[in-house]
C-alpha cells in the first residue's frame, strides 16, 4: 500500500472497511465512539489533520503543548487525541513509531547508543533520547494501544527514566505531570485521555509465562537496601511483642512512604 | 483505355484515387488499434462485474483518475479565516442566496462557490468536489522511516534557528522593537502618500467626521 487516504471516510466505515487491522479488528474502534465522534467534528481534525501522513505528522506533533483527552463543557478533543486517532488511521510502520519515540537529533548517533547500551545505562541514554517530548508521548499512547503486550513492555520501559515535565488538559485547567509518570499511567492504568485503553496483561504475568525477562531498575541495588532496611526495623521491634508498638511503626512507614513519594511528585 | 490517360467526367486530369477520391481515407490501422483496445476493455469490464458479482456486490463504473492527478497534501500553514476582518467588499446583489458565484463570506476561487462560515469552508476545502477541481486525487503518499527521520531532522534545525534569531538581551530588543515601529510607520506615510496623489488636486479625501465616530451608542 502506498498511498492512503487524505480524509477518514474510508476509516470511519464500519460495514466496508478494508485497511489495515490491530488485534483484528478496525484502528478506529480503538478509540470510544463518542469521543471518536467528536474528533471528526473538531475543527482541528478538519483543518490541520487532513491530508497528512507519517512524516507531516510530525510537523503538528512538535507544535504540540499539552497532551490529555477531551476538555471544556463540551469535551472538546485535544490536538494531541486528534492526533492519536491520525495515526490509528495511519497505522505506520514499527520502525517510523520508533523514529518518534526515540528521535535523537543528531544524524547517526542512534545506532552506536544501541550496540554499547545495557541495563541502567541504557535506561539514562534512553532518556535522553526523543528531542520532541510531545511526538514522544504521543508515540508512547499509540504504542499501548496498538502493539503487543511483550513489545509494549520492552519499549515504554526505558521511557520511565525520562524525567521531563509535561502539561496535562484536564477537564477544566492544566495539571503538571511527568514522562514516566505518564508512561506508568499507561502500562498500569485502564482509562486515559478519555480512551480506555484495551486489557493489557500484567508484567508478574508475562514474567511467569517466560515471555518477559524481569526488569532491572535503574535504581539499582538501593531497592534492595530499602527492603533490607524495612526488615532490619520490623525485626527491631518484633521482640517487644506488643502488637499496638507493631502497628505504631508499622502506620509509620506507612506515613514516611506516602510522604516521600509525594514530594518526589 | 490505360491509366496514364484517366480522365475525369468534366475534363481535366482525374485526382489519384479516381472519381472517389473525395471519400474519406481511412487509416486501417489505427481503426483496428482502437478496435483491439475498445475490445479489451470491455473483457476487463466483464472480468470486474463477474467478479464483484461472485463477491455478491454490485459493480459501479467509475472514472478513471487523471493521469496528470497530484497526491494530495497535507495544508503547509493554518487557514486564515481572519485575514478579511474590518474589511469591505463589494458584492453583487443576487449574492445573498445560495453558495454559488461570489459573494460575501469565504470564496472558494475553483469551485466558484461561496461559504458562510469556516466549517462550512474546510469541510468543502477537504471535499472530493473541490480536491478533483484543483486537480488532486485524494491520496497521500505514505512516508517511510527515513523520510520520517528528514523530516524530524528538518524540524530540529528550524527550531534550532529560530531560538537563534531570539534575543534574550533587553537593549537589543528595544532596539529591534524600535526598527519594527519605524518599519511600520514608513510603510502608512508611503499608503498616505499613495492616496493623495490618486485624487485629483492632490490634497487628499477630505475626512468626513461624523459625531460620536465609531461609538456604539
Amino acid at each position: 500500500m502506498y498511498s492512503h487516504k487524505a480524509d477518514a471516510k474510508a476509516l470511519l466505515d464500519d460495514r466496508g472497511y478494508s485497511g489495515a487491522l490491530i488485534r483484528g479488528q478496525n484502528p478506529a474502534l480503538l478509540i470510544e465512539k463518542a469521543v471518536r465522534d467528536r474528533i471528526t467534528e473538531s475543527y482541528y481534525w478538519k483543518e490541520q489533520c487532513f491530508g497528512l501522513n507519517a512524516a507531516t505528522l510530525c510537523d503538528r506533533a512538535i507544535e504540540l503543548t499539552f497532551v490529555g483527552g477531551t476538555y471544556g463543557g463540551m469535551g472538546k478533543p485535544t490536538p494531541f487525541l486528534c492526533l492519536v486517532f491520525k495515526l490509528l488511521q495511519l497505522v505506520p510502520e514499527k520502525d517510523v513509531i520508533l523514529e518518534y519515540l526515540n528521535f535523537g537529533g543528531d544524524g547517526d548517533g542512534g545506532e552506536e547508543e544501541e550496540e554499547n547500551g545495557n541495563g541502567v545505562g541504557e535506561h539514562q541514554r534512553s532518556a535522553q533520547r526523543g528531542e520532541f517530548k510531545y511526538l514522544r508521548a504521543l508515540a508512547a499512547f499509540y504504542i499501548r494501544l496498538a502493539w503487543e503486550p511483550v513489545e509494549i513492555y520492552q519499549t515504554l520501559e526505558p521511557l520511565l527514566s525520562d524525567y521531563r515535565k509535561l502539561k496535562r488538559r484536564t477537564r477544566d485547567g492544566f495539571t503538571l505531570t511527568y514522562m514516566d509518570q505518564f508512561v506508568d499511567d499507561l502500562l498500569t492504568k485502564d482509562r486515559m485521555c478519555a480512551t480506555s485503553l484495551w486489557k493489557l496483561p500484567s508484567r508478574a504475568n508475562l514474567e511467569d509465562l517466560e515471555m518477559l525477562d524481569p526488569r532491572i531498575s535503574p535504581l539499582g541495588d538501593e531497592i534492595d537496601e530499602l527492603d533490607a532496611e524495612d526488615v532490619d526495623m520490623e525485626k527491631r521491634d518484633r521482640p517487644q511483642d506488643s502488637e499496638d508498638d507493631v502497628r505504631e511503626v508499622r502506620n509509620g512507614s506507612a506515613v514516611k512512604y506516602s510522604g516521600s513519594g509525594s514530594e518526589k511528585d | 483505355m490505360n491509366s496514364s490517360d484517366k480522365r475525369g467526367a468534366y475534363g481535366g486530369n482525374a485526382p489519384a484515387g479516381g472519381d472517389t477520391a473525395f471519400r474519406k481515407q481511412w487509416d486501417r490501422a489505427e481503426y483496428e488499434e482502437r478496435a483491439r483496445e475498445q475490445e479489451k476493455k470491455q473483457k476487463e469490464e466483464g472480468k470486474a462485474r463477474y467478479e464483484a458479482a461472485l463477491q455478491g456486490k454490485k459493480y459501479h463504473r467509475r472514472a478513471s483518475t487523471p493521469p496528470d492527478a497530484r497526491d494530495t497534501e497535507a495544508r503547509s500553514s493554518r487557514l486564515d479565516v481572519a485575514s478579511m476582518v474590518g474589511k469591505t467588499m463589494l458584492v453583487p446583489a443576487g449574492a445573498a442566496v445560495g453558495k454559488r458565484g461570489k459573494g460575501a463570506g469565504f470564496y472558494c476561487g475553483e469551485c466558484d462557490l461561496t461559504f458562510k462560515d469556516n466549517i462550512q469552508y474546510i469541510e468543502h476545502l477537504n471535499s472530493r468536489q473541490h480536491l478533483i477541481a484543483t486537480g488532486q486525487s485524494g491520496e497521500v503518499k505514505r512516508a517511510t522511516a527515513d523520510e520520517v527521520r528528514q523530516r524530524l531532522l528538518w524540524l530540529k534545525r528550524k527550531r534550532e534557528e529560530e531560538s537563534k534569531e531570539q534575543v534574550v538581551d533587553l537593549g537589543a530588543r528595544l532596539e529591534v522593537a524600535k526598527e519594527v515601529e519605524e518599519r511600520e510607520r514608513e510603510e502608512k506615510r508611503r499608503k498616505r502618500n499613495e492616496k493623495r496623489r490618486k485624487t485629483k488636486d492632490g490634497l487628499g479625501h477630505a475626512e468626513i467626521k461624523l459625531e460620536n465616530d465609531g461609538i456604539i451608542c
